[in-house]
């Protein structure tokens, strides 16, 4: 693991003039990162089971001393928690790669890529404070030049305000991951350094935690775990995004190139809930239990006022992104219900949504590409015109809107099931199911309007847009299709048989509840 | 005072204690002489012999050539360099030069000695980028006058890097308020002279002459602070001082003479509210001094800073230090906002990076009020050197990490400025383009100065951030541990100063970012295309600070010992 964040960092950027060999080493180094972690999945490295691993024990893990008086450690690990992350990163890449095979300036665009997929995995293994905040903001450079470089007219704008919207958010985390480094108990971690006698350590503080949050007594006190959390989650909520700190994202995305749409939302996004899972939920259960009312808020608005949005979006692309939105408020949602079902169900929306908006921004790219255009109603009448590229669009379309046996069906039921027992068992008000309930008709509403106005109006005479009457525009070309099929394929896949990664994200979260003793003579503070 | 070596001048040891300063000073009467050195003779009254005494007359092909100059400044500065890295190897030797009665100095340990590095290495890297800014013409060939002047003044300019370096130096090494005067005054005046050297312009030397006005009466106020200092404690030594503060630093006289002196540090390292020549100074001035200026120079400051706040005004929790500390906190926050926001709005990169050199000086003011918070306020208990050796680390890693990457910055529009841009924005332009090698350096330089990992640049924000904040917190962790209650009032006002610099760091985001944007995506400026003037030590120079960015940042583990071992050594109380 080591070697492949730090290989793929490396990656070289070469001029012009190559661009064919790089495109291929590119793609069959992400090639073989993808079999190596399905390898992984099947046992033929290491031997690892995903399924019962302890809370905070990691496979693959592997420490070195990196600035000793600091405490800081090149430590890399994986869990049930981080692997499918890890998974769904080394899947995007090549099928990202393919899907935008053609793209301009590929020299230095599928490296920027391969240095974008380095850093995404180097934040899902790193167990390190500061690792994970190297990788975190390190996955900003890539994609500020992905942006920049390869975007739409506005990009300068969307690019500086992608930047500097999750770098503040960070530095924000990073004075509380700071502010928690020195309210460790001095000189008691193993790992801890010369000059501070604190440790960055994930694994060994979150110990500390465990052993603290027992009876009445809280890891830091309840004040200060509170305090943290906040910080924290400021960092992790900006980047999921949650409203009403989302409008980064729309911005980025309408500019974003279609490779950088489908990074930025299939893994990119899932950081801000990696973090979460990783740091605030592990370590602070008392600031959990504080503020499970205000992320049930958050997490509500950002569903309903996504899905609200999208209605009125005349932007494909837009309209995809504000989508985001809504389906993070489900994770959201489900972190909240504090049901082990919920936090399954969030785990898995992060991974389905990982497969899904890919293809919806494979689509929207395609669109953009053939039609010169991303307004809903510019093109009329694709399905005749163009049967490949509707049949993908209407595939993605109604896998977002949670088709069952798809895989955005699995955790949608999932979080409503949860939302239940929570309201069941903990006594919350039936009106929470309001929310679910009004977006599920809102995302059928937005979703089905579109497609109805693009792909099937018309009647038999198509419509291109008005730019392009009169020139022969083609379906999708032969990598465009090939991306496609092995996306759906994998929507099926998870829609059929989500157990393949369920499972070991249900373990997880039973392990992390009885790891926190969430419900061992607590009860709820 | 444990092993203290204490040499008289000239005594024993007093060479290899003083090697470098020594060999700056050999380089600088060499400077004054060789390119003098001709078939010169003289003749002795009365008759006629003629002895050649090599001075003067028509001089010899090697010590004419104009480049000799920058060579043997180049050379000597980095022998300086060379020597102090060398003498970090087996462990630094606190030494202190003594006057015949006893009184220390100059004081050598490993404090100073880093400080000499950042001087030394700042200035090698100037002066060696300087070749090319510096034009030589008709070497060799018949020279026109105007050629001749102009080759005239290498020797001038280089003779100026040499005295700055030595100026600085002394400041790092004095022991007594008057030396460590006299230090700064050479440093300056050298400064002054250089900022006004680039003829080129007419903002140089209207850039030089604003620097010298504000300059010396910033040194006028420090003098007269020194005087009432003098009046109050009857001597200027560093040690006595700190006595006679324990005893009575809170009457007025002391108060309002340090308030004096602490002025005419804030002007060296630009602080708000005594900054406003800077930016003029550092746009006005050739880049390679700009890039001396914003690092060394700034360097030099915080060292006066660090002595008169923490050796002179250090007494165990008084109250009257308490409102000392407020004034101080304030005025980093305002200096960091107010250099951050006024570099939103400029549109001369070269303006621009002095303001954010503004902003960090406001960085580093937070995290001396930190130490100083800790020494001074009784809210924070624990013991004083611990938080004050991490604070001071970060610090010193701070200032050196800033030559590589701000040097580089200010080298990157040096190269621009032999074309005549690199005052607007627009002559970024297109840089990329016209070559990648000087625009991926500045950008490196640039998102550095933004603090992103894993670069230089964040590894010392990290590091400042995480010294306020170990301050701040004190011993919460023990309470902590008890199992205390503890929420925000308990932690100490300090970490606002953490939050406020964090939140600067976020705006500062956008200015550089904003130098990247131009770099890679915006046309040339119309006529300026191809490749940019040729100069090979200027690149080197660039290659060094960029190599020296990325590695600090990744393996900054050594360097931060040594920082650390000189941050203990800075007060022996402490250690």
């Amino acid at each position: 693991m080591i070697l492949l964040a730090f290989v793929s960092n490396a990656s070289p950027r070469v001029r012009d003039g190559l661009v064919k060999p790089i495109r291929m080493a590119c793609f069959v180094f992400s090639l073989l990162l993808f079999v190596l972690t399905t390898g992984m999945f099947f046992k033929y490295f290491g031997e690892v089971s995903w399924m019962d691993i302890e809370f905070n024990d990691y496979e693959y893990f592997v420490s070195y001393a990196w600035i000793d008086s600091l405490g800081i450690n090149w430590t890399v690990g994986l869990d049930a928690l981080s692997f499918p992350m890890v998974w769904l990163t080394t899947f995007l890449l090549p099928v990202t790669m393919i899907a935008t095979w053609n793209e301009k300036y590929g020299a230095t665009y599928f490296p920027l890529l391969l240095m974008m997929g380095g850093a995404l995995i180097g934040v899902f293994v790193s167990l390190d404070l500061f690792m994970f905040y190297v990788f975190w903001e390190l996955t900003l450079i890539p994609m500020f030049f992905l942006i920049l470089k390869w975007g739409g007219a506005d990009r300068k704008y969307a690019a500086q305000k992608f930047f500097i919207y999750t770098f503040t958010a960070s530095v924000v985390m990073l004075l509380g991951l700071i502010t928690l480094y020195f309210l460790q108990e001095p000189n008691t971690l193993a790992s801890a350094g010369s000059m501070t006698g604190r440790s960055f350590s994930i694994p060994e503080l979150i110990d500390t935690a465990r052993t603290a949050n027992v009876g009445d007594n809280w890891f830091l006190g309840k004040t200060m775990q509170n305090i943290l959390f906040v910080m924290l989650m400021i960092g992790f909520l900006v980047k999921l995004p949650a409203v009403p700190f989302h409008t980064w994202l729309p911005d980025a995305h309408v500019q974003a190139p279609t490779g950088g749409s489908m990074l930025l939302a299939g893994v990119m996004l899932k950081m801000g809930a990696y973090g979460m899972f990783r740091l605030p939920l592990s370590l602070f259960p008392h600031a959990l239990y504080h503020f499970q009312l205000a992320l049930m808020i958050i997490g509500m608005v950002s569903l309903v006022w996504g899905a609200i949005v999208c209605l009125g979006q005349t932007n494909l692309k837009k309209m995809v992104a504000y989508s985001s939105v809504s389906h993070m408020g489900v994770i959201l949602i489900g972190i909240a219900t504090m049901q082990p079902m919920g936090w399954a169900a969030a785990l898995f929306m992060m991974f389905a949504h990982g497969i899904i908006s890919p293809m919806l921004f494979a689509v929207c790219g395609a669109f953009k590409h053939h039609y010169h255009s991303m307004e809903i109603g510019a093109m009329r009448g694709m399905a005749k015109h163009s049967p490949w590229l509707a049949t993908s669009m209407m595939f993605a379309w109604m896998a977002s809107l949670g088709l069952p046996l798809l895989a955005g069906f699995v955790a949608e039921i999932m979080m409503l099931i949860a939302l239940w027992h929570m309201i069941s068992l903990d006594g919350w008000s039936i009106w929470w199911m309001v929310g679910p309930a009004l977006v599920l008709a809102l995302t059928a509403a937005y979703y089905l309007w579109s497609m109805q106005r693009t792909i099937f109006e018309g009647g038999d005479e198509t419509q291109p847009p008005a730019n392009m009457v009169g020139k022969i525009i083609p379906d999708i070309s032969n990598p465009e299709k090939f991306a496609m099929l092995i996306l759906a394929f994998f929507t099926i896949l998870f829609g059929i048989m989500p157990w393949i990664a369920l499972d070991m994200m249900d373990d997880w979260t039973k392990q992390i509840f009885n790891g926190l003793i969430l419900f061992v003579g607590k009860g709820g503070a | 005072m444990s092993n203290l070596k204490t040499v008289e001048p000239f005594g024993e040891g007093f060479i290899s204690a003083l090697c470098p300063e020594l060999i700056l000073f050999a380089g600088l009467i060499l400077l004054i002489i060789v390119p003098n050195l001709g078939d010169g003779k003289f003749r002795i009254p009365g008759t006629q012999t003629r002895i050649p005494w090599l001075l003067g007359g028509k001089r010899f092909k090697l010590t004419s050539d104009p480049r000799l100059p920058s060579w043997i400044a180049v050379i000597t500065i980095g022998a300086s360099f060379v020597m102090t890295i060398l003498s970090f190897q087996d462990g630094v030797e606190r030494t202190a030069i003594v006057s015949e009665g006893g009184t220390q100095i100059l004081m050598i340990n490993a404090f100073s000695r880093v400080f000499e590095l950042i001087f030394f290495g700042a200035l090698t890297l100037a002066a060696f980028a300087s070749m090319n800014r510096l034009d030589v013409k008709g070497i060799g060939a018949r020279v026109s006058t105007e050629e001749l002047y102009n080759n005239r003044r290498q020797g001038d300019f280089y003779i100026l890097m040499i005295t700055c370096a030595l100026g600085m130096s002394i400041v790092a090494l004095a022991q007594d308020l008057f030396v460590l005067f006299i230090g700064l005054e050479l440093a300056s005046f050298s400064t002054y002279v250089l900022v006004a050297f680039f003829k080129e312009s007419k903002a140089g030397t209207e850039a030089g002459m604003k620097y010298f006005i504000v300059g010396s009466v910033a040194s006028g106020v420090g003098l007269y602070g020194l005087s009432m200092l003098y009046l109050w404690a009857g001597s200027l030594q560093l040690d006595v001082l700190a006595e006679m503060f324990v005893l009575s630093g809170s009457d007025a006289l002391p108060m309002i003479g340090i308030g004096f002196v602490l002025v005419g540090f804030g002007f060296k390292v630009s602080a708000a509210p005594f900054h406003f020549a800077a930016p003029d100074a550092y746009s006005g001035a050739s880049s390679p001094v700009a890039g001396v200026l914003a690092t060394a120079s700034k360097a030099m400051g915080i060292v006066g800073l660090l002595r008169i706040l923490l050796i002179v005004a250090a007494p165990e929790s008084s109250e009257e230090g308490t409102v000392w500390l407020v004034c101080l906190g304030l005025l980093s926050v305002i200096t960091m906002t107010w250099g951050n926001l006024a570099a939103l709005g400029s549109t001369n990169p070269k303006r621009m990076l002095a303001y954010s050199s503004v902003a960090h000086a406001g960085y580093m003011l937070a995290a001396i009020t930190a130490i100083g918070a800790w020494n001074w306020d009784s809210t924070l208990s624990g013991d004083p050197g611990e938080a004050a050796v991490v604070v001071l680390t970060a610090l010193m890693f701070h200032l050196m990490v800033l030559v590589a990457f701000k040097l580089g910055a200010f080298l990157v529009l040096s190269v621009l400025e032999s074309e005549g841009g690199g005052s607007r924005l627009s002559s970024l332009g297109g840089l990329a383009k016209r070559e990648p090698f000087l625009a991926v350096a500045m950008f490196i330089f640039m998102i550095s100065l933004a603090g992103v990992p894993p670069l230089a640049g964040f590894m010392s924000k990290l590091l400042v951030i995480m010294g306020i904040v170990k301050v701040a917190l004190g011993d919460m962790s023990e309470a902590l541990a008890t199992g205390s209650e503890l929420g925000l009032s308990d932690v100490h006002w300090v970490w606002w100063l953490a939050l406020a610099m964090v939140i600067n760091s976020a705006i500062s985001v956008y200015y550089y970012l904003r130098i990247g944007v131009v770099m890679f995506f915006e046309e040339p400026e119309e006529g300026k295309t191809g490749p940019l003037p040729a100069g090979w030590q200027v690149r080197f120079a660039i290659l060094a600070c960029l190599l020296a960015t990325v590695f600090m940042g990744v393996a900054g583990d050594k360097i931060l010992e040594i920082c650390e071992i000189a941050a203990q050594s800075f007060n022996y109380n402490w250690a």
